[in-house]
């Protein structure tokens, strides 16, 4: 009956189920191993900003320890943001930092990466998203001085910060859908619109 | 917590605007896909109004509103692409009873992630710039809604990182 058929859109999430494999977790098969480092792939741009952010949210919640119910959940999906790309990314991602020390906190996760890092900004970023510099983030708020992220001196203003930099990013993401292979649009759209979500939470 | 916020990426709306000489491929398909899931979610929020209360009555209407808007866009633009829209079901099945604020509530949930799988299915079903941009803008109102209702029953967490999966 044609109706179940529709309904299963809305109703089982029938559509995106058979998609959602290649896009988020698998990877494998549908990201060939670059074999020579030509271009740099315009996925290590969104990753290191996913990192970026992910360290942008334990820096802050370091900073403001009251903030922490609110904000975990939402670091939480900017780390499977990253997670995600790095699948999608397969070889060519570079792995993630673990010195914490890179932060202002002294008990930040170890998966936060400093933003100094040198995978940060290919120049001529394609994706629109203006990085640039290698230390700095400037559309998202979140800056950093010698590998150090700053935050905010009151909470207000820190969450205001990220929510800036959720904004950036959900455009940033979106604007990269627009051309990416169908796998990658597929998930750089749904981080855009998780990172849209966000800024619901945090307003 | 009232009016579907603006995205990033343009006005809560499709505005994709077919050029001359399409660019892409596969426009018409990844379109349906979407109205067919507003059809449906329009249809799901008139039970949402009925056991919402009061109180929520102007969110959902809200809700309701931009969803019809996105409908008659998405049916404009499926038509210019040289498509014929496909049709609302006389009727659909509801996942779960719905009796009360919270039942109506998790329903509007239901429905925008519902909502949120046909659009990203859609921006990944065509190559048209334009018709990815209306779907993406989509599948983001989408998902900031249904962080709203969430937040409205506070669930926890909120926010998915991957809304439509």
């Amino acid at each position: 009956m044609v109706a179940v058929a529709r309904r299963s859109v809305l109703i089982g999430g029938a559509v995106g189920a058979g998609l959602l494999a290649a896009g988020c977790t698998a990877g494998g098969p549908s990201s060939p191993a670059p074999t020579t480092p030509a271009p740099p792939d315009p996925l290590l741009a969104e990753l290191a900003d996913e990192r970026r952010l992910v360290a942008g949210y334990d820096a802050t919640i370091a900073r403001h320890p009251a903030l922490r119910a609110r904000l975990t959940a939402v670091r939480d999906d900017h780390a499977a943001h990253a997670a995600a790309l790095v699948t999608a990314l397969g070889p060519a991602a570079p792995p993630s930092s673990t010195t914490p020390a890179a932060t202002d906190s002294p008990g930040v996760s170890p998966t936060g990466s400093p933003t100094g890092s040198p995978t940060g900004s290919p120049t001529g970023s394609p994706t629109g998203s203006p990085t640039g510099s290698p230390t700095a983030s400037p559309s998202t708020g979140i800056e950093s001085s010698g590998g150090r992220t700053r935050v905010p001196a009151t909470p207000p203003a820190a969450v205001a910060a990220l929510r800036a930099a959720e904004r950036a990013a959900a455009s940033a993401r979106g604007t990269a859908a627009l051309t990416a292979t169908p796998d990658r649009a597929r998930l750089l759209a749904g981080i855009s619109a998780s990172e849209a979500s966000h800024v619901a939470v945090l307003a | 917590m009232t009016a579907p916020a603006p995205t990033p990426t343009g006005p809560g709306t499709p505005t994709a605007t077919p050029s001359p000489t399409p660019s892409g491929t596969g426009q018409v398909p990844a379109l349906q896909a979407g109205l067919a899931a507003e059809h449906a979610v329009i249809w799901g929020y008139g039970v949402v109004g009925a056991h919402a209360g009061d109180a929520l009555l102007p969110q959902v209407r809200d809700a309701d509103d931009a969803h019809r808007t996105l409908r008659d866009d998405t049916v404009a633009l499926v038509a210019r692409y040289g498509g014929t829209p496909v049709a609302t079901e006389p009727e659909y099945a509801l996942p779960f009873p719905v009796t009360d604020r919270g039942s109506a509530l998790r329903l509007a949930v239901h429905l925008e992630e519902g909502a949120a799988a046909a659009w990203r299915y859609a921006v990944a079903a065509t190559d048209d710039v334009a018709v990815r941009r209306a779907a993406l803008v989509a599948l983001s109102d989408a998902a900031v809604r249904a962080t709203r209702w969430r937040l409205a029953l506070h669930t926890s967490p909120a926010t998915v990182p991957f809304p439509g999966d």
